[in-house]
């Protein structure tokens, strides 16, 4: 490190000038009297008014939230559980299962969104939250599963076998020793599927129902019929709400917490 | 005694064992089974076996989509292996303080709606939009370029959209990569950019190749990027399928066009594992 | 920390179950389905203020789409529909759309006849019209430098990259075949095979396609030529009187929209309740002043004002008998569109 303005210095900098040059506009724009984003006309915050009476952009913000939630604590439970399970018994059919249970985020979305349409049609489950809810919960699985695992490899096996020779239960040792060292590594699996969830379009639009608009569908709707800056202003909220969530974990992690969550979900969280 | 205790760890596998069974394992089959059936006059499939699906892809007119599918995600998992290679790599030999910054900083793009960063590259394409009004300025082009709506605005909207699973694909082996080694072969006499061919190159292209993976197969599908920045004028196979599955109404041949990607994302992965030796994608830990 | 978990835990499985079974709708909503933005939202606002009737709004992008969605939940979770004729008619024959009692909606008489007792509904058993409107080219004469008249002049090299088209296979190739001198529902796959050509040569001009809000790019320059349905030409047209309509000289398709409750409605009174809100003069014009369709509701005819009135009326020299209306069309000839059509949009993205 002799020059610190060295050529990777420059192409690493202007590499993430780039990915943040239209976040950078679109929170402009947010501020944008005229409604076209072709002129500026002035400083405003109409838009901002607007959003807070448009009960049903919130409302499409609650179900990414609830969906979101949702998908992500299913996937905590069922992928722990496998992870755990699958590294005290090998039962013949592993690998088969393990490989099936990633192939949601293997393949492309399309293909998972076009067979849970025509699956959950076949089986007459009614679109809406429910079939939202089963299909997020797919591709949210194998995030935590895979979190989980690489972590269980890392375990100390004989602190398990130490509280086993005491005379813990099965369910006691679990709960009490590898539950906790583990819920790191589930947090962060959480909240990776979590950020997947929130964000995904093409899986939702097939499975979604009449009276549930998640926040993605909608901003795509917008995008095509003629965005309203509206939603400008809701994005430039939610990214201050994001930043200011990414800061004070990296705070709270920097004075010294003992979880590792912030670096390890930063670590994985571009996937 | 040791049987109750053996039970009992079965059953923390029962969820996934069931999840995936009846959420993955039986929509995939039942696509394969549909791939093969026919549509039916108006509503629905009819349940006669049929071949007519895969020959209906064979048609010239999905043929060359699914070319052009190729080229477009060829071409942009070559940029992105060009901006996210180095990126990931440089990002690996910074300090510890700034490798922690830099993820901060990746955060922030992540954790945004990626429609809306699509949308914000609306704003710079569009015409007499922001791009237009800063090439006029300087006196670069006398008239609007009409840059939205065309085959390279759905390249940068691809490359924006999947930079990021390669910068982590390639920095996450980099990073675990032992610099000592690149010493060594220094010290040995090798040129720096020997160095880098034997050592730093190979130890990192599973973080590459996974990127590829990473990149590649999720770029047929984003039929949204094809569809908001391309004016619909790029088919991605991902449009082919949204299409007959939401308009013509051919849900046979959207399955059938799905199987027949499938099998070759199926392809792109084996091949992986059989040139790094390793099961799991690189960066997707 | 153990008890944290173990709630944790607790708390999702009830989340999942309480997000599983929240999906009940109380009896006073109304799903409504249509295009977005096809109802103006002061419409439904006042609907909800005077019965108490949440509205819920979701919009398809296509006709078929719509028809998919209906066939997945096999007529049921919409209670109410607007989309275009030829879909409907699929619709009726499915068993997908529910026999209107004509004693709930009281406005009934108001409907123009002229748009009555169509092939998708003989006996306007299922179905009241919302709008009207035909396919045509409109046109900005500042940019284009000689006269549109019909379809085959779109093919002019000097409309490089400047054409706005609907994307619809079925509409656009339609327009081609009425230029071979054919009919719109034409099967003979030669016939189609040929517009589709035709289609297909014109991709060196085409800038855009897409479904909705093509207005918008021709108001604001972004492209020049627009093929594309009634209340788009309205809706440019009144933004900027400069452009031009063209009817093209070999024919024009035409077609009605119109509501109709699914089968397996959930609120079947609520829907009712709504068709006949919509009947209501007032109200119509109201909706037919916003979204720039034909008029189909003789008593809002007076009612429009005077700028929208040679929009919101059919043309004098468009005659109802001279107009090819769009109907069904076998599974195989509509594989046949969609693969043209798929060959077209490749063709206009190189």
């Amino acid at each position: 490190m002799k020059n610190r303005t060295s050529l990777p210095n420059l192409f690493l900098g202007f590499v993430t000038v780039l990915l943040y040059l239209p976040i950078v506009l679109v929170i402009v724009y947010s501020f944008n009297e005229s409604k076209l984003s072709s002129v500026w006309a002035g400083f405003s915050l109409k838009w901002y008014r607007a959003l807070f009476r448009d009960t049903a952009l919130f409302e499409a913000l609650g179900n990414s939230l609830i969906l979101g939630l949702s998908a992500s604590c299913a996937a905590a439970v069922i992928g722990t559980l496998g992870a755990f399970g699958f590294s005290r018994i090998k039962p013949r059919s592993r690998s088969l299962v393990e490989t099936l249970s990633m192939l949601p985020i293997m393949i492309p979305e399309i293909i998972l969104g076009m067979v849970f349409m025509v699956f959950f049609s076949l089986i007459g489950l009614p679109f809406g939250m429910t079939t939202l809810i089963l299909a997020h919960t797919a591709f949210c699985v194998p995030y935590v599963y895979m979190m989980v695992k690489a972590r269980l490899v890392g375990l100390d096996k004989s602190l398990y076998e130490a509280a086993r020779d005491l005379g813990a239960s099965e369910v006691r040792v679990f709960f009490d020793i590898t539950l906790p060292l583990l819920a790191p590594a589930i947090l962060s699996g959480m909240l990776l599927s979590f950020a997947m969830s929130f964000d995904d379009v093409i899986i939702s639009i097939f499975v979604t129902g009449v009276t549930v608009n998640t926040l993605p569908i909608k901003i795509y709707t917008q995008i095509r019929t003629g965005i309203s800056p509206e939603i400008n202003a809701l994005c430039t909220l939610m990214l201050a709400a994001t930043i200011l969530l990414v800061l004070a974990a990296w705070l709270v992690n920097r004075a010294g917490s003992r979880s590792k969550v912030v670096t390890e979900a930063s670590s994985v969280s571009n996937l | 005694m040791k049987k109750t205790k053996r039970s009992r760890i079965w059953l923390t596998l029962v969820p996934l064992y069931v999840f995936t069974l009846i959420f993955v394992a039986g929509p995939l089959l039942y696509m394969i089974i549909l791939s093969f059936e026919t549509r039916a006059e108006t509503w629905g499939v009819l349940h006669e076996l049929t071949f007519k699906n895969y020959r209906e892809i064979f048609q010239p007119a999905y043929l060359k989509t699914f070319g052009e599918s190729l080229k477009l995600a060829f071409t942009s998992t070559l940029l992105v292996a060009a901006l996210g290679y180095p990126f990931g790599y440089f990002m690996a030999k910074l300090s510890q303080k700034w490798k922690k910054r830099m993820l901060l900083l990746l955060m922030v793009p992540f954790w945004t709606s990626s429609l809306i960063r699509l949308y914000g590259w609306i704003i710079i394409f569009r015409a007499n939009g922001v791009l237009d009004q800063l090439l006029l300025g300087v006196g670069v082009t006398d008239e609007p370029l009409k840059l939205l709506y065309t085959y390279p605005a759905v390249v940068v909207g691809m490359v924006y959209s999947l930079l990021q699973f390669m910068i982590f694909a390639v920095y996450s082996s980099a990073e675990k990569m032992d610099w000592t080694l690149v010493e060594a072969a220094r010290d040995l006499g090798a040129s720096p950019l020997k160095a880098f061919l034997t050592v730093t190159w190979k130890l990192t292209l599973p973080g590459l190749l996974s990127g590829v993976i990473l990149t590649f197969i999720p770029s047929m599908g984003l039929f949204y990027i094809a569809d908001i920045l391309g004016g619909n004028k790029v088919v991605l196979v991902g449009s082919v399928i949204q299409e007959q599955l939401l308009k013509t109404r051919n849900w046979p041949f959207a399955a059938a066009l799905s199987v027949v990607l499938m099998l070759l994302t199926t392809l792109m992965i084996s091949l992986y594992k059989r040139i790094t030796h390793t099961t799991e994608l690189e960066g997707l830990l | 920390m153990k008890k944290t978990l173990a709630l944790l835990l607790c708390l999702v499985l009830a989340l999942a179950l309480f997000a599983g079974c929240g999906e009940k709708a109380p009896a006073d909503e109304l799903n409504l389905f249509t295009w977005d933005g096809l109802i103006p939202q002061d419409v439904l606002d006042s609907f909800t203020k005077e019965t108490g009737i949440k509205i819920n709004y979701s919009s398809f992008d296509s006709n078929e789409a719509m028809l998919a969605k209906l066939e997945a939940t096999k007529g049921g979770d919409y209670d109410l529909v607007v989309a275009d004729d030829y879909i409907i008619e699929t619709a009726i024959q499915e068993g997908l759309a529910y026999k209107l009692d004509k004693e709930k909606l009281p406005n009934y008489g108001n409907i123009n006849p002229l748009f009555q007792g169509q092939y998708f509904d003989p006996e306007d058993a299922y179905s009241v019209p919302y709008g009207a409107g035909v396919q045509t080219i409109l046109y900005d004469p500042e940019k284009v430098g000689f006269e549109i008249k019909s379809f085959d002049d779109l093919l002019d090299p000097s409309l490089k990259d400047s054409i706005g088209v609907s994307n619809n296979a079925r509409v656009i190739n339609g327009m081609s075949l009425i230029a071979d001198g054919k009919s719109v529902n034409d099967e003979d796959p030669d016939a189609i095979e040929a517009a589709g050509r035709q289609v297909i040569e014109m991709a060196p001009n085409v800038r855009i396609i897409k479904e909705n809000n093509m207005q918008e790019d021709i108001v604001s320059g972004e492209i020049s030529v627009a093929l594309t349905y009634t209340s788009e030409v309205t809706q440019a047209c009144l933004a900027k009187p400069s452009l031009k309509v063209v009817y093209p000289t070999e024919g024009v398709g035409f077609g009605i929209m119109a509501q109709f409750i699914p089968s397996n409605a959930p609120h079947v009174d609520a829907a009712h309740a709504f068709m006949d809100y919509i009947l209501r003069p007032e109200i119509s014009k109201q909706c037919f002043e916003e979204v720039g369709y034909y008029s189909t509701n003789k008593a809002a005819d007076a009612l429009i004002e005077e700028a929208y009135r040679p929009f919101l009326t059919l043309p004098e020299t468009l005659k109802m008998d001279q107009m090819d209306v769009m109907r069904n069309v076998s599974a195989e000839s509509l594989d046949h569109h969609s693969r043209l059509w798929t060959e077209f949009r490749t063709a206009c993205g190189q």
